[in-house]
């Protein structure tokens, strides 16, 4: 029985599939390694360990947002989500050696504007790259040093979600560089749970919702003419009990919950109220609204991502005016 | 607003006069020898650009165990280089090891012989290590490849390296560096990295007792003795990937990614781990108060210097090797400096001067001993002779005092 609990739990160990082997780097033993796993806590998993969600649906995390910590480059911002509430407890009384849920915390540069080489050709707006990359680190399951194509994704995701917002043809013939590197991201789900039919990588999505707001600090911390800072918010719909109805919650944390039905993400200018980027994952015909609310599911999801949006716009605004006072400071 | 007061309030410069910000950039050399050698009259020290005395460090600070998803973590501020490091624990099991049963039959050998020195010495457990156990230390960790540094400056550190292209050159050859260093400091102990297995020589309904029983390290009491240990088997080991990330580089990047990777295994924790009959895998507690800090040997900390040459063209000339005679001249002339050796340059600095110093030292029990250099590189150049290779010995001394305190505090 014991065995059987073994192998079904999350942690089983997927073979360390050998790739090629990179000679520009160093590589580990040959015959690939094995993540650690855990077995005196397997009998021991109890539904009263999870992780749960502290915060009022409508209560979004706190954010931590700082510009300029990089000299090196034209704009840097560096971006690091409260600890839930679990994690705080645990980190405060650490008793097992598995966390029980992560925050986010990522770094952005921007480089540029600057001179494209010569072999491109001609182009009358600024050219965006973006560049998502994970820290080998970042998550429970140790991630590749060449990107990966979730990775890729975000990367695509995020530029589709600043492009609107950058006053493009102010740098005709220039190239703008965005690289993020994630240092820690968030879950995809409970660490105890098994991967089921509801999974997708919701902690994805509040990684993009980390990298929009990350990277519009630091692309303002450039002295780059946007439209308005994006910022990016995550809705959910999610139920934390069986059979119930999904409810929606905003700023989601998916180690804090049961399931997640849906999940949505948006790049959002508050000034003009403008969404340049939206990512709805799951279905949302279920959601539990109020009686007289006349929304369906998905919009009520999507406002509620809006919404997170307009908060972490707050803590962008404050990041900036912090960036300019310093910014002033050097030139007078 | 702002800018246009402040505009207002300054005169106009007059137009051969720059602002000191661009004579720096248009003029590197010139302007960085202008601070060390300020003319005699103006009264001034001799100082840095960056406002450091040639043998200053930047004001490092050091925060560990941050990461959630790492076994030991840490972040070195160096000034304006940052580096991140965390170490992540993978198990190695012996059947994996392509070589594991050809090899075995040496180490155990060499591995009882050990044993049984360890018990006949008592070794006050300190840096008193045997011959033996160094061999096998050097074997372990080395030929099955258990430490894996990998740095990566692909994090949009400093303009010069896009993101996504395979590591540059720069970078290979840091990873490579930490890399020997850690190999020849032997910082790790392959004792720490090793998952035995006893097999029992009790009845069945003892098993599960001894099981429990069964450390990974070496069991402390030594009343067990020999016929305890005699058939103890390797099942397995740690292997530690050490992945450094510099998210900002200013200079140096050595120093502070070898503070982060110390300071990281400083805090690094394994998890107890034994090799379970049962499903037969190796298994691990997540009880925090089983698990088990690695023991590292000593604390070795790395300055780096660069020299800078007031000839801004030395480096261009043929290389005439001075003779006797020539080189009595120029210790005469030593009055009038011609270079200067400078403590953890930064981006700046770096750019102006081919010369480079990197030395490793370490002081014997904890700080009271005496300093033990562990690694001397010096290229680039040939301005820098022993007597100041003995001075940089003793600057990087004092620089491990600040730096245990530092890491202390961490």
């Amino acid at each position: 029985m014991s065995i059987l609990n073994v192998f079904n739990s999350p942690t089983t160990f997927a073979l360390a599939t050998c790739v090629m082997a990179d000679r520009r780097r160093i590589n580990g033993p040959p015959g690939g390694t094995r993540p650690a796993i855990y077995a005196t806590s397997l009998p021991s998993i109890k539904d009263a360990d999870r992780a749960r969600r502290q915060r009022q649906p409508s209560e979004l995390r706190k954010i931590f947002l700082k510009t300029g910590l990089i000299p090196s480059a034209s704009g840097s911002s560096y971006l690091e989500f409260e600890p839930s509430a679990s994690l705080a407890a645990a980190r405060a009384n650490p008793k097992s050696l598995i966390p029980p849920s992560s925050a986010l915390k990522l770094a952005c540069t921007v480089h540029g504007p600057k001179p494209l080489p010569r072999s491109v050709a001609f182009s009358p707006n600024i050219v965006l790259t973006t560049h998502v990359k994970y820290a080998p680190f970042a998550a429970r399951k140790r991630k590749g040093h060449i990107r990966d194509a979730s990775e890729r994704d975000l990367g695509v995701h995020l530029e589709t979600a600043l492009r609107g917002a950058i006053i493009a043809e102010r740098w005709p013939k220039s190239g703008l560089d965005i690289t993020i590197t994630i240092i820690e991201a968030e879950d995809d789900r409970w660490w105890g749970d098994a991967p089921d039919s509801h999974d997708a990588s919701w902690g994805m999505m509040n990684v993009l919702a980390g990298c929009i707001n990350a990277a519009s600090a630091a692309i303002a911390d450039a002295h780059i003419d946007c439209l308005d800072l994006v910022s990016g918010g995550v809705a959910a719909l999610v139920t934390d009990n069986d059979g119930g109805a999904p409810q929606l919650m905003l700023d989601t944390d998916p180690a804090e919950h049961r399931s997640i039905v849906s999940a949505c993400v948006v790049g959002y200018m508050p000034a003009r109220d403008e969404i340049t980027a939206l990512w709805l994952k799951g279905g949302t015909s279920k959601a539990a609204l109020d009686e007289q609310d006349g929304r369906s599911g998905h919009e009520a999801l999507v406002d509620g991502a809006v919404d997170a949006a307009r908060g972490a716009h707050m803590v962008l605004g404050e990041a900036v005016k912090e960036s300019m006072e310093r910014a002033l400071g050097q030139t007078t | 607003m702002a800018s246009a007061t402040g505009a207002a309030s300054h005169p106009v410069p007059p137009s051969l006069s720059l602002p000191p910000s661009q004579f720096a950039r248009l003029q590197p050399h010139a302007y960085l020898l202008a601070h060390l050698s300020p003319p005699a009259a103006s009264n001034q020290p001799s100082i840095r650009a960056n406002g450091r005395a040639s043998s200053q460090f930047r004001v490092t600070s050091a925060n560990a165990g941050s990461l959630t998803h790492t076994n030991g973590s840490a972040v070195v501020r160096m000034g304006d280089t940052t580096s991140v490091c965390g170490v992540r624990a993978e198990i190695l099991r012996t059947e994996d090891i392509a070589s594991w049963s050809v090899s075995r039959t040496s180490n155990e050998a060499s591995n009882k012989r050990r044993r049984l020195a360890e018990l006949n010495e008592k070794p006050n457990e300190e840096d008193e290590d045997t011959a033996a156990d160094d061999e096998e230390d050097r074997a372990h960790i080395e030929d099955l490849n258990l430490l894996v540094p990998n740095l990566s400056l692909s994090t949009g550190c400093a303009p010069g390296f896009t993101p996504g292209a395979p590591p540059s050159a720069l970078a290979q050859s840091l990873s490579h560096q930490l890399l020997s260093l850690l190999h020849s400091t032997r910082l790790v102990r392959a004792d720490d990295l090793r998952i035995w297995y006893q097999p029992p020589s009790l009845g069945p309904e003892e098993l599960e007792r001894h099981n429990d029983d069964e450390q990974m390290d070496v069991d402390p009491n030594p009343s067990g003795g020999v016929e305890d240990h005699k058939n103890r088997e390797i099942k397995g080991f740690w292997v530690l990937y050490i992945d450094v990330m510099i998210i900002s580089l200013a200079g140096n990047p050595f120093d502070a990614a070898w503070a982060s990777v110390l300071a990281a295994l400083r805090d690094t924790k394994l998890p107890r781990s034994w090799w379970d009959v049962d499903s037969e895998m190796i298994l691990c507690s997540d009880n925090v108060s089983e698990a088990s800090k690695l023991s590292l040997r000593g604390l070795p900390v790395a300055s780096s210097f660069c020299v800078f040459e007031a000839d801004a063209a030395a480096g261009w000339r043929a290389v005439v090797i001075p003779d006797a005679e020539e080189q009595k001249a120029r210790s005469q002339k030593k009055g009038s400096q011609q270079r200067w050796i400078l403590a953890d340059p930064d981006g700046y600095e770096e750019n102006l001067g081919q010369e480079r110093i990197c030395l490793v030292v370490d002081k014997e029990k904890g700080g009271k001993g005496k300093t033990v250099v562990l690694k001397m590189e010096k290229h680039g150049g040939w301005t820098v002779d022993t007597d100041d290779l003995r001075q940089l010995v003793d600057i990087s001394a004092r620089r491990w005092d600040e730096m245990k305190r530092i890491l202390d505090q961490c």
